[in-house]
């Protein structure tokens, strides 16, 4: 029972992970439009960016995060408009947008990778909250509690910000249909700007948390988060960030258990199957709206 | 001109003939050696990729040991010169490289390859087309095949399966654990081999945990690892797995010994894990804290010079890759062939300029006398291990 308690948590942090990243890439998806593939590339940035003020700033965890956040925002706010405003202004659909993202994935990536020397770097011990508490006989590190009561704030915070403020209403008036928005005095280019920087932060949010726990800080960072962010967008629903919070921490705990409990192969096959379930049988995912049209 | 044929035809004037004819056609090429000139290796790197750190040693280590064949006039006025080639570990790119160096005459030999399969899908060209091969990383068994396959990486498993039982011997554990990245052959039959014998010292298997190589967080695989209760863990993976695993069991407070293996030795595994890799013991044939030869201290003390950094195991297996091609070229005479060049390095028996204190070819595949069992110490510095006390 208590390895089973600490595989549950174990994946409960894996999973906060997953949800995070899955908040950014769902609000792009939901209010721009876009499946952007270069979403990993600013967790990976995001997360070099930290390293480099613990490193180079030798500042704290606290500012280092904060700078890792808001290198993941001003990098996707900076690919937004560079890469996808002109697309929008020419009206042209999806599968140019998540062309052009492929193209900026694998420049950022290239960059990552030569920002990095090609290695897998890590934070140094000691520049992060180490501590290990115990629920009983239950360890728990510092880092998991943290990873997991950020989910919780940030997933809390946004769902406020989208359902009950009026920028919220701005960017779910954008997300339906830029023109009417527009005609209803929202200024589109501003709602933008901020959603990309919001993804941005939470892509980098991730990045650094993952950055840290799991002592890997390289190009292929956010590769990982990537898919296991979409596979959590698409179970919990596009434009719901409830759903995708659960099914981000799901996915995490699902691919602990199938480890421990069936077989280290199957994890990323169990995880893909759920993928591929919720497209043919519920495509507007767990918490996703019926009228949603992108799904 | 008929009294000449007539001399020739006499069975004694016969062989007195041919005798002459192959003093012509050796002794003015053994008087001359190798002809002069630059002489093409194709080498096909990995420094881009996963294992770009590995692959960036090997081609420090090799472009280093065509520098010194060149300055030490080790083959009089020939020289080999390196061109590369990436691959970035990807095995359609290492056979589309390799076909670019088969196809180019110049091209007297090729080297390349730090994974099994993509050594195993290049093999088929080399031996096709006649060209010497020598592997730099990869491990897997019968990939030497000469005269044309050679590997100087020197094989990991023997020395796996020593260190485990010194430690064994050391610690008297009563059960182990064994992390296993299972998507990788290599590292399972390591394992097996270790497992066997440590089961026959009396050593019981707690488990065995599986984790895939891309794997980047190793926090349920500790967890369960710690869960069998083993007196040892020992980890089977490659590098960035194994990192991952051994910080991820100290993150949640493993305080017993853990194994690990030859890829801790690299200097960039102890600046990214730091103080979780102190004190776990590992094989390695060639450290830069431990050389005891003159060519090895010479070796570590150019490499520093030229990359302002210590040389590791990788460095020192792409380094002999070079000195091995470069002693085949040295007993040949003339404009070398590739097929010439293959049956030279085929009677390789000793290497002679070696960083390891001892290395023979066997079969095409280098071996290495004996095996230091090593950890890092606090300072970042490969020390011999000692047990816990």
């Amino acid at each position: 029972m208590q390895l089973f308690l600490e595989q549950l948590i174990n994946g409960c942090a894996l999973g906060s992970l997953y949800a995070l990243f899955g908040l950014g890439f769902g609000i792009v998806f939901a209010t721009l439009g876009i499946l952007n593939a270069a979403h990993g590339s600013y967790a990976s940035w995001a997360a070099i960016a930290a390293l480099a003020a613990v490193e180079q700033l030798k500042l704290p965890f606290i500012p280092a995060l904060l700078i890792g956040v808001l290198a993941g925002g001003l990098l996707a706010v900076v690919v937004d408009q560079v890469a996808f405003q002109p697309l929008r202004r020419r009206g042209t659909g999806m599968l140019g947008a998540l062309i052009t993202s492929i193209a900026f994935w694998i420049i950022l990536d290239s960059l990552a990778g030569t920002a990095t020397g090609q290695q897998s770097l890590s934070f140094p011990r000691g520049s992060y909250p180490g501590a290990m508490f115990h629920l009983g006989e239950i360890p728990l590190p510092a880092m998991q509690v943290i990873t997991i009561g950020v989910m919780l704030g940030v997933t809390a915070g946004l769902h406020l910000l989208i359902r009950r403020s009026r920028f919220g209403a701005a960017m779910r008036a954008v997300g339906w249909n830029q023109t009417a928005a527009s005609l209803g005095g929202v200024n589109p280019r501003y709602v933008v700007i901020v959603t990309a920087f919001i993804a941005g932060a939470t892509s980098g949010l991730a990045g650094v948390l993952g950055g840290i726990t799991t002592h890997n800080v390289s190009f292929l960072l956010g590769e990982g988060l990537l898919l296991k962010g979409f596979a959590a967008v698409v179970v919990g629903g596009y434009d719901d960030v409830r759903g995708t919070a659960v099914a981000g921490v799901g996915l995490g705990v699902l691919e602990v258990m199938s480890a421990q409990y069936l077989s280290s192969g199957l994890r990323d096959g169990i995880t893909y199957a759920l993928l591929l379930g919720f497209l043919l049988l519920r495509p507007r995912g767990l918490f996703g709206s019926l009228g949603f049209s992108r799904a | 001109m008929k009294s000449w044929s007539r001399r020739i035809a006499s069975p004694t004037h016969a062989a007195l003939a041919a005798l002459a004819a192959l003093a012509l056609q050796g002794a003015p090429a053994a008087a001359q050696g190798l002809a002069p000139g630059d002489y093409k290796v194709g080498f096909i790197t990995e420094n881009t990729g996963a294992l770009a750190s590995a692959g960036q040693s090997y081609w420090n280590g090799a472009q280093l040991a065509a520098e010194e064949v060149k300055a030490t006039k080790y083959l009089g006025g020939a020289s080999i010169v390196l061109e590369a080639k990436e691959s970035g570990s990807d095995a359609a790119r290492a056979i589309q490289n390799t076909n670019q160096f088969v196809a180019d005459p110049s091209v007297l030999a090729v080297s390349c390859c730090i994974l099994s399969p993509v050594a195993g899908s290049v093999k088929p060209i080399v031996n096709e087309a006649k060209t010497p091969l020598v592997i730099f990383g990869a491990t897997a068994a019968g990939l030497p095949q000469p005269p044309y396959v050679y590997s100087m990486t020197i094989l990991p498993g023997p020395k796996d399966t020593a260190t485990a039982v010194k430690v064994v011997d050391a610690i008297k554990p009563k059960t182990a654990a064994y992390i296993l990245a299972a998507d990788n052959d290599a590292f399972k039959g390591r394992m097996n081999a270790t497992r066997e014998v440590l089961e026959g010292k009396g050593v019981a298997t707690a488990g065995v945990v599986n984790v895939l190589t891309k794997d980047t967080d190793f926090t349920a695989a500790a967890t369960q690892a710690m869960g069998l209760k083993p007196d040892v863990i020992l980890v089977y993976a490659t590098q960035g797995a194994a990192a991952g695993a051994i910080t991820a069991l100290h993150d949640r407070g493993y305080a017993k010994t853990i194994v690990g293996n030859d890829v801790l030795s690299p200097a960039p595994i102890f600046k990214k894990m730091g103080d979780t890799v102190v004190g776990v013991p590992f094989p390695v044939s060639f450290s830069d804290a431990i050389v005891e030869t003159p060519e090895a201290k010479a070796f570590v003390a150019a490499y520093q010079k030229k990359f302002n950094a210590p040389p590791d195991i990788y460095s020192a297996q792409g380094y002999q890759v070079v000195w091995f091609i470069a002693q085949g070229m040295k007993s040949l005479s003339g404009k070398p062939t590739r097929e010439a060049l293959g049956a030279a390095l085929a009677k390789v028996g000793t290497i002679e300029h070696q960083v390891y204190g001892g290395e023979v070819m066997k079969g095409g595949q280098a071996e290495t006398t004996g095996t230091l069992v090593v950890s890092w110490s606090p300072e970042g510095k490969i020390v011999p291990w000692v047990a816990p006390k």
